[in-house]
């Protein structure tokens, strides 16, 4: 909210340091967005003097005209002289007093003013109207000023516009604080000072306005059907009305926090709601009038398929949650506590006004406010509550405004000496609640006293008074403050006043506080550790996925659950939530690999979603995934550049399972069918103590062309949940043996059929106790030699026994049997 | 000639020859030649059946002292010539030290996780324990419980992502439904509230997700670790307290922090606080916009309402709440130019982390 400081002057003393009042503003809650100097805006603009107006030799409409603007132009000799300025205008004489914008100036709208031509003619700025300055909406000539302008003088200092406009960030549970007066006793309280309030002398004007014969009550008539929608509605009439411009003092200010002026009337009601923060209506009576030649006001819910063209000139579909103003001849014509309606309005050929001024209920009117992209400064104030209580003053405070500016007379009223109709269905009281002192201070870690406590509540509007107890206060809190509902409300206003920056810091005293992470955040922090030691970057993508993101990766759906829909999707690409992490990866390695970096390896751990007919919430999973293409770096001096291939993939796997003790580990194949989205012969599901942990492989082709990424990708899709149960605390102790082994190698040559599981099975099986440990060291090949589809897979053993040094004989024996049945096993011949 | 004079000869050729022996190979061909198994001198004691019987004595002497006289000789130069060979050998092997060493590739950590982990660490050390929870949530969780009106703006479809409820139940407002993804990480406060026991001393970090394009700025999906502490005697002071020595640990130890009171619906009173701006120390300068501020977290002492939804008894106990944005103190950390690098997956971007 806009707030100008010299408005606001008028109600309470404003400090003089501007900066320092804005760091209390910030620091008691109010938080201070920006802060404009008004009268920068008009620097080269001046006030000044037509000396002379003769015909542009090349234009029927334009005028070249002589400026006096006294010192603001000197010529050579250092004297003043009138500037030459090229003007469009038609509503000026020469020796009128004006405004001009000088080289240099820069007018609200943007313009910069420059020294021109205009054609063929030199003009050295520009003689302003109202609208270019910002200043109303009268464009059709010049700004004339009085004859008793000075000539030469800054315009802003003449006007009286240099002021300090603060952009204010009102918090939400701070209706009060949305206008003028409300900051007025805001800063009166922040300061502990005196606060003019504006409303009963203004308010007391109407006295002298009322006139006429008619009482209010024969034109207006009010039916609220429903007072949840509107507590209070109230309504005056006033005969007579000139519409035309406001004065100069009004336009001034409503200019100043950013409100162009409109007309008399309109800019009233402006000027009332940001002044008490109270949304006014004015209708045209006459265009509300029915047959009987009075205006029956119905507030009531709008009607399913009911339409509404608002003030901006859009028409507005309603809906029943919305309320409206209508009348039984003319339908809807306002949304109630939004915008008016068109054809309501007040025009130039307005005599009559209905005044409106009532409270609606803040979460339709925030609904409809939403629903129809339209807000508007009532409805900001509406949504968050407007006090039902003094509508009437605001009110009459308003129409006598409006007779003072535009003429004419407020109606009387047959029942009462307002000249209101009013009704009040609902009426909103001052809430009782208690202070208790101590435990405020207590609460606060403050030491606060009494007399503090008790100012300050009572100049934010509450009724503080001392109870039987000295420890309690009773305290009263105003209408106007919805926000204090319970005691915590009013120990948020004392603290904020008093200073959070006085309360002395401290640590909570707890002796039962113990900080700690789960077992699950101990395992992905190991996970973590062992991803990085094996070259892998962490990375994060987005939770969102793409519709055909697992039939372009060749993703089995099947076991992954249903996809969670998202029902307001940024895009289509986003509309769903991911149920892979796999396929955001392969993005992240395509987009590497267009940018030239080829070699690429990442991982993640999060979150994968799926759900199921039946379920509320999404099931949700915890997934480590990585990939690898490329290579871990490029040549070097020492070392080969060496392309990732699944064993890269399967080699972290296996860091990572030794590094969570995983038990029984294992990698069986996978088929074309079980993993379609892998390339088949290197795929492979991980398997711990049974569990299946995840799958690793390389990315099948036409799952990466579907990505736009060309080379050969190994990846891995782990559970973390499966991890986190497999893994052990620790691994068992194993006594190290004092004596020394003996090593023998042996060479198998088998069919490519045979698996290396398959051979340490054996091995293991018929090795006996004393075969330690089985070390592949060669694969070999060799159809001459060899023979077609066979291979060589040699072996280093190592035996060895815990109490003895073995000798060659028991070697011998264990070695000539544990050989004997793996070739029975497995039809190998050992290579001699 | 005599024996003596022969033994006298071959002694000072073997002399001869091993001080001019080079290598081990040379000084080894000399020890054969003299006294191996048919050496020079070797042959002397052989044949001493040979001498007559008298002299036997007096060679056999000579021949010995020779001999050992030879053998002395060799080991000097053998420790001689193998000192040489070593330094040669070392002077053979000596490299370009300045050649790239064979490192290992250590992989690097997202910044959002290391600016996590260095928060969680410091809360670790307070005595919090480090709680998770669930990235969709129930209307009730991520706005009632925690206080915030039914027509709250921040609830509009504008805002928060919602997600189709599979359970048949129908929502309030039409078009919506009561599972969103959460827009912040306070549910998990509401979850522990309901199921721990007092006190409780926890943060939350986690995933959040707000219907806000991707730009330079803004992220649909961010992160946030919220603090929630709820005790006996819980004051505003040890709000202060926790939340300044946090600034302290993760900004420095001479940033200074201020609480700016400020309005949220699960915290009364509330307070956003501001550490003093590290570029121009509170002077001001275009990184605080002129205010040598910087805004860091939201935080207040936990509403009662929200105790009492919890069934946490609000007249025994109070408690402090906080929320802290990763990606801000991210970029307030590393001057991050645009937010998307979070998650693109750049090599050369995660790789500087």
């Amino acid at each position: 909210m806009k707030v100008s400081l010299k408005w606001l002057n008028e109600y309470v003393d404003v400090p003089q340091d501007v900066k320092a009042f804005c760091d209390r503003l910030d620091l008691t809650g109010t938080g201070v967005e920006g802060a404009e100097s008004r009268g920068a805006t008009f620097e080269h603009i001046v006030c000044g003097q037509i000396v002379s107006k003769e015909p542009h030799p090349d234009s029927d409409h334009m005028w070249v005209t002589m400026v006096d603007v006294g010192d603001m132009h000197v010529g050579d000799d250092g004297k003043p002289e009138p500037l030459q300025i090229v003007c469009g205008a038609q509503n000026f004489e020469a020796g009128d007093h004006i405004v001009v914008a000088l080289a240099g100036a820069e007018l609200p709208g943007g313009i910069t003013i420059k020294k021109s031509k205009l054609r063929g003619v030199v003009s050295n700025g520009m003689n302003c109207s109202e609208r270019e300055l910002g200043l109303g909406d009268d464009h059709a000539g010049i700004m004339i000023l009085p004859e008793d302008a000075p000539v030469g003088v800054p315009f802003a200092e003449y006007a009286g516009l240099t002021d300090t406009v603060l952009d204010l960030e009102i918090t939400p549970n701070r209706p009060d604080c949305l206008s003028i007066a409300g900051m007025a006793r805001e800063v009166g309280a922040m300061y502990a000072t005196e606060v003019r309030d504006p409303l009963p002398e203004m308010a007391a004007k109407l006295d002298e306005c009322f006139g006429g014969d008619v009482p209010v009550e024969d034109e207006v008539r009010i039916t609220i059907e429903d007072s949840v929608r509107c507590p209070r509605y109230t309504a005056r009439v006033i005969h007579g009305v000139k519409i035309g411009p406001s004065p100069a003092w009004m336009v001034e200010r409503l200019a100043a926090i950013g409100q162009r002026s409109i007309n008399n009337i309109v800019d009233v009601t402006n000027y009332i709601l940001y002044l008490f923060g109270q949304p006014l209506h004015s209708f045209d009576l006459n265009k509300l009038k029915g047959a009987d030649g009075k205006a029956h006001i119905v507030v009531r819910a709008a009607l399913e398929g009911e339409r509404l063209q608002t003030l901006d000139g859009e028409d507005r579909d309603l809906i029943p949650d919305m309320t409206v103003i209508s009348t039984p001849e003319h339908g809807a014509v306002a949304l109630a506590g939004v915008m008016g309606g068109m054809e309501s309005e007040v025009t130039e050929e307005t005599t009559d006004i209905l005044l409106e001024a009532a409270t609606f209920e803040p979460g339709r009117t925030s609904r409809t406010s939403r629903n129809l992209g339209l807000i508007s400064e009532s409805s900001l104030r509406y949504e968050r509550g407007v006090d039902d209580n003094d509508i009437d003053i605001r009110s009459a405070a308003a129409a006598a405004l409006m007779v003072e500016v535009a003429g004419g007379t407020v109606s009387r009223a047959a029942t009462n000496d307002a000249g209101i109709v009013d009704v009040w269905e609902r009426k909103s009281a001052p809430k009782a609640l208690t202070f208790r002192i101590p435990r405020f201070n207590d609460m606060m870690g403050a030491l606060v006293d009494d007399d503090f406590i008790i100012d300050r509540l009572t100049r934010l509007g509450c009724e503080v008074r001392a109870t039987d107890d000295p420890d309690e206060l009773a305290v009263s809190a105003p209408t106007f403050r919805p926000d204090l509902e319970r005691e915590i409300d009013l120990y948020e206003e004392v603290l904020r006043l008093w200073g959070m920056d006085r309360i002395v810091s401290t640590l909570p005293g707890s002796r039962e506080r113990k900080g700690s992470r789960t077992p699950e955040q101990t395992v992905v922090s190991t996970i973590n550790a062992v991803m990085r030691a094996s070259g892998l970057n962490e990375t994060m993508t987005y939770s969102f996925s793409d519709p055909r993101d697992l039939a372009l990766m060749r993703m089995d759906a099947e076991g992954l659950g249903e996809p969670v829909e998202l029902i307001n999707p940024l895009n289509a690409e986003q509309s769903l939530m991911r149920q892979t992490i796999i396929v955001n990866l392969l993005r992240s390695v395509a987009y590497n690999l267009s940018r030239g970096v080829k070699n690429v390896q990442l991982y993640e751990i999060g979150t994968v979603f799926s759900t199921g007919e039946g379920r509320k919430r999404p099931k949700e999973r915890k997934k480590l995934a990585g990939v690898l293409a490329g290579a871990m770096h490029e040549a070097g001096w020492n070392a080969p550049e060496q392309p990732f291939d699944f064993f890269d993939g399967k080699g972290v796997l296996e860091s990572l399972a030794r590094e969570l003790s995983l038990p029984k580990v294992r990698f069986k194949a996978l088929s074309a069918e079980e993993a379609p989205h892998l390339q088949p012969g290197r795929a492979a599901e991980m398997l711990a103590g049974g569990a299946d942990i995840g799958w690793v492989g390389e990315v099948h082709p036409l799952a990466l062309a579907a990505f736009d990424v060309h080379v050969p990708v190994v990846a891995f899709e782990l559970d973390v949940a499966a991890l986190v149960k497999m893994t052990q605390p620790s691994r068992p102790y194993v006594d190290v043996s004092a004596y020394p082994s003996v090593d023998v190698d042996v060479a198998f040559v088998v069919d490519e059929g045979v698996t290396h599981e398959k051979l340490v099975q054996c091995m293991t099986s018929a090795g006996g106790k004393l075969l330690e440990g089985i070390r592949l060291f060669d694969v070999y090949r060799d159809e001459k030699r060899l023979g077609a589809n066979k291979k060589s897979m040699a072996y280093a053993l190592t035996y060895r026994a815990n109490d003895r040094t073995l000798t060659s004989a028991e070697v011998e024996h264990a070695y000539g049997r544990m050989v004997q049945k793996v070739c029975g096993a497995t039809g190998a011949v050992v290579r001699s | 000639m005599a024996i003596a004079d022969e033994l006298e000869l071959v002694r000072a050729q073997a002399l001869a020859d091993i001080a001019a022996a080079k290598s081990s190979e040379e000084l080894d061909k000399v020890r054969v030649a003299v006294i191996g198994k048919s050496g020079a001198l070797t042959k002397y004691l052989r044949s001493m059946g040979e001498v007559p019987k008298e002299e036997r004595a007096q060679v056999g002497r000579a021949v010995n002292e020779a001999r050992a006289v030879v053998e002395e000789a060799l080991a000097a130069r053998k420790e001689t010539i193998s000192q040489d060979e070593l330094a040669a050998a070392i002077d053979a092997a000596a490299v370009d030290i300045t050649l790239p060493g064979r490192a290992q590739q250590i992989g690097s950590r997202h910044l959002v996780s290391r600016i996590t982990d260095e928060i969680s660490e410091v809360f670790l050390g307070l005595g919090y324990n480090v709680v998770e929870g669930p990235e969709v949530e129930t209307d009730y969780y991520n706005f009632t419980a925690l206080n915030a009106p039914a027509d709250h703006p921040s609830r509009s479809m504008a805002d928060t992502f919602y997600v189709v409820d599979r359970s048949g139940e129908k929502s309030a407002v039409k078009g919506e439904s009561d599972v969103l993804l959460r827009t912040q990480t306070s549910g998990v406060q509401v979850h522990t509230m309901e199921d721990q026991e007092l006190p409780i001393y926890i943060i939350a970090p986690g995933k959040v997700y707000r219907r806000d394009v991707a730009d330079p700025s803004h992220l649909p999906q961010f992160h946030q670790i919220e603090g929630l502490a709820i005790d006996k005697g819980i004051t505003f002071g040890d709000l202060k307290g926790t939340l300044e020595f946090f600034c302290r640990q993760v900004f420095g130890q001479d940033r200074k922090t201020r609480f700016r009171a400020h309005y949220f619906p699960f915290t009364e009173p509330s307070a956003e606080v501001d550490v003093s701006c590290g570029i121009c120390h509170g002077e001001g300068c275009r990184f605080c916009k002129h205010t040598g501020w910087l805004e860091i977290l939201g935080c207040g002492m936990v509403d009662p309402n929200v105790l009492e939804m919890s069934g946490i008894d609000s007249e025994v106990y109070s408690g402090f709440a906080f929320g802290v944005g990763v990606e801000r103190v991210a970029c307030l950390k590393y001057n991050v130019p645009d937010l998307r690098m979070l998650l693109e997956g750049d090599m050369r971007f995660l790789r500087q982390f």
